[in-house]
């Protein structure tokens, strides 16, 4: 006998969701394997970031199950989430604006450093060398994106390029071990998209993360991702290799429209 | 008011304006800080007296028993505002800060009409630790700059850190795995704790307590402190309750003008300096030019 197989490690079955009238997820179910990336694209308004709030707390399915190493997680908080190992980047950028980048990233880092209120009232020297460790980490991740001479400056003041990749490395200061990207190429130029490519290529090899993307450049995501999931209204209405997905009829349909 | 009055009304406003600034620090508007300084001057009000009762009649009021009564008081407060805080931090904005309105307006009601809280007569003879004002300011600084290096520390901290992240914005904060709920918790306690202990002093510095301390204008006046001195640095409550509580005293010699004076400046100040007068960017200034001019 063959012991079963390891759950994935993340899974919607049968997901809905339902603002009011408008039904903007119907039935969807999606199966992210350990390690891949997994493309989501569709046209706007198919319910992509939606499915990225459902899986980060952000709002409860209306209906379906959301199941993280085979447990149901459905109706966790936001912080708890997190603290299972599914961090997240928004869409619309969701920085401290002015804090600085490195105190950015060290919010990221809040669960790293435990550390007794008297020992960081007095500053203790096992205080101050955690507080030293802690920083450096935050600078090292920093520089992973190519952020390390902008550490002192506030936030809001990078251009919208490196706030993107300022959300990534906040992100990935919460040591996860998925990582969802909402559209991280949106306003970037296209050497920034060139780079960004082989940088997530980098961070899953390092961190040893399985990715989640939410990206309407069609190429990069081509490129990047493993496998892709197209919706649509609201439906998955394929999921593949991204060359079966480039041919499949539906998506072509959906993207292109096509009459009857 | 002699001089030395005057500087400890001045150290206590500092004390209640830090108080208001912690739940501020993480975005969080609550106007409770005078309820809890109501419990704080009641629990020394009520304690102290019950020693005098007791037959501890000895010329001045021990020390080491004022120390406790700060201990009770903390602990009843922080336990109000455990208890108090975790349903209305579900609220936000205004809101909260009409929820945290009413927890004073019921505090004031229940002990004007509470009987061993003295009614509307209030408590009264409340003995004195310290022979005259000297002693209560040495106390008074003693305690602010306590609580100014902890929350000058709290910058330093993770806990002061996530109230920052809180402050700009919860859902992203939540989404880095902090619980906010824990951490605004925190704050609201750590608040209702500074404001209780201010009460003790006040009631003891007072020598009479009564439902008039700690009412819906003292929300608005401690409020004030730190919209006119900022809420983004701890130094800015303090200095905006110390400037603001000397300012009416310092207007004296211009008779009735004086309010209108002090209406004018609460009115400019913020019209002014929205940020209110301290920020950390002038601080920084301040700062760098200081080390230019050692140069």
């Amino acid at each position: 006998m063959t012991p079963p197989p390891p759950p994935p490690l993340l899974e919607l079955e049968d997901i809905s969701r339902r603002f009011g009238g408008l039904l903007a997820l119907n039935r969807v179910s999606v199966r992210v394997e350990e390690g891949e990336i997994l493309g989501l694209i569709g046209p706007n308004g198919a319910g992509k970031t939606t499915l990225f709030n459902l899986i980060s707390g952000v709002t409860p399915p209306s209906a379906g199950r959301i199941l993280w190493r085979g447990e149901p997680i459905r109706g966790l908080s936001e912080d708890r989430v997190n603290r299972l190992g599914i961090a997240r980047t928004f869409q619309n950028l969701r920085l401290f604006g002015p804090l600085s980048c490195l105190e950015n990233v060290l919010v990221g880092l809040h669960h790293r450093g435990r550390s007794s209120l008297v020992g960081a009232l007095l500053a203790r020297p096992g205080f101050r060398l955690q507080q030293a460790k802690l920083r450096l980490q935050a600078l090292e991740l920093l520089e992973l994106l190519d952020l390390a001479e902008q550490s002192d400056q506030p936030a809001a003041s990078l251009p919208y390029g490196l706030q993107r990749r300022l959300e990534i490395a906040r992100a990935l200061a919460t040591a996860p071990r998925l990582l969802l990207l909402d559209e991280p190429a949106a306003g970037m130029n296209p050497g920034e998209k060139e780079e960004l490519s082989g940088l997530i290529q980098r961070l899953r090899q390092q961190f040893a993360l399985t990715l989640l993307v939410i990206e309407h450049h069609v190429p990069l995501m081509m490129r990047l991702c493993d496998r892709i999931a197209v919706l649509n209204f609201g439906e998955r209405i394929a999921e593949g290799p991204p060359e079966a997905v480039r041919r499949d009829p539906a998506v072509i349909a959906a993207y292109l429209g096509v009459d009857g | 008011m002699s001089g030395l009055s005057l500087l400890v009304q001045m150290g206590l406003a500092a004390l209640l304006a830090l108080s208001v600034s912690l739940p501020l620090r993480c975005g969080q508007l609550s106007l409770a800080t005078p309820g809890f300084y109501a419990i704080g001057g009641y629990v020394a009000a009520l304690l102290s007296t019950r020693w005098q009762a007791l037959g501890g009649a000895a010329a001045t009021y021990p020390l080491p028993s004022l120390l406790l009564e700060m201990g009770v008081a903390a602990l009843v407060a922080g336990a109000v505002a455990l208890l108090v805080g975790r349903p209305v931090l579900q609220l936000r904005g205004i809101y909260l800060a009409i929820a945290t309105i009413a927890l004073v307006e019921m505090l004031r009601v229940l002990n004007l009409n509470l009987e061993w809280s003295g009614g509307a007569v209030g408590i009264f003879a409340i003995p004195q630790p310290f022979a005259g004002p000297g002693g209560y300011l040495a106390f008074t600084v003693l305690l602010l700059a306590a609580w100014c290096w902890i929350c000058a520390r709290l910058d330093r901290m993770r806990l002061g850190r996530a109230m920052a992240a809180i402050r700009e914005d919860e859902l992203a904060a939540r989404c880095m795995g902090i619980a906010t709920t824990e951490v605004k918790l925190t704050a609201f306690v750590l608040s209702a704790v500074i404001a209780a202990l201010a009460g003790v002093v006040a009631a003891h510095f007072l020598n009479t307590w009564n439902a008039r301390q700690g009412s819906f204008d003292a929300s608005i006046t401690t409020l004030a402190f730190v919209v006119f001195g900022g809420s983004r640095t701890w130094l800015g409550p303090v200095v905006g309750g110390l400037v603001l509580t000397a300012l009416p005293e310092l207007l004296r010699p211009v008779g009735d003008l004086r309010l209108i004076v002090f209406g004018l400046v609460i009115l400019i100040g913020p019209a002014l300096f929205p940020q209110g007068l301290i920020t950390p960017e002038r601080l920084d200034w301040l700062g760098r030019a200081w080390k230019s001019q050692g140069r």
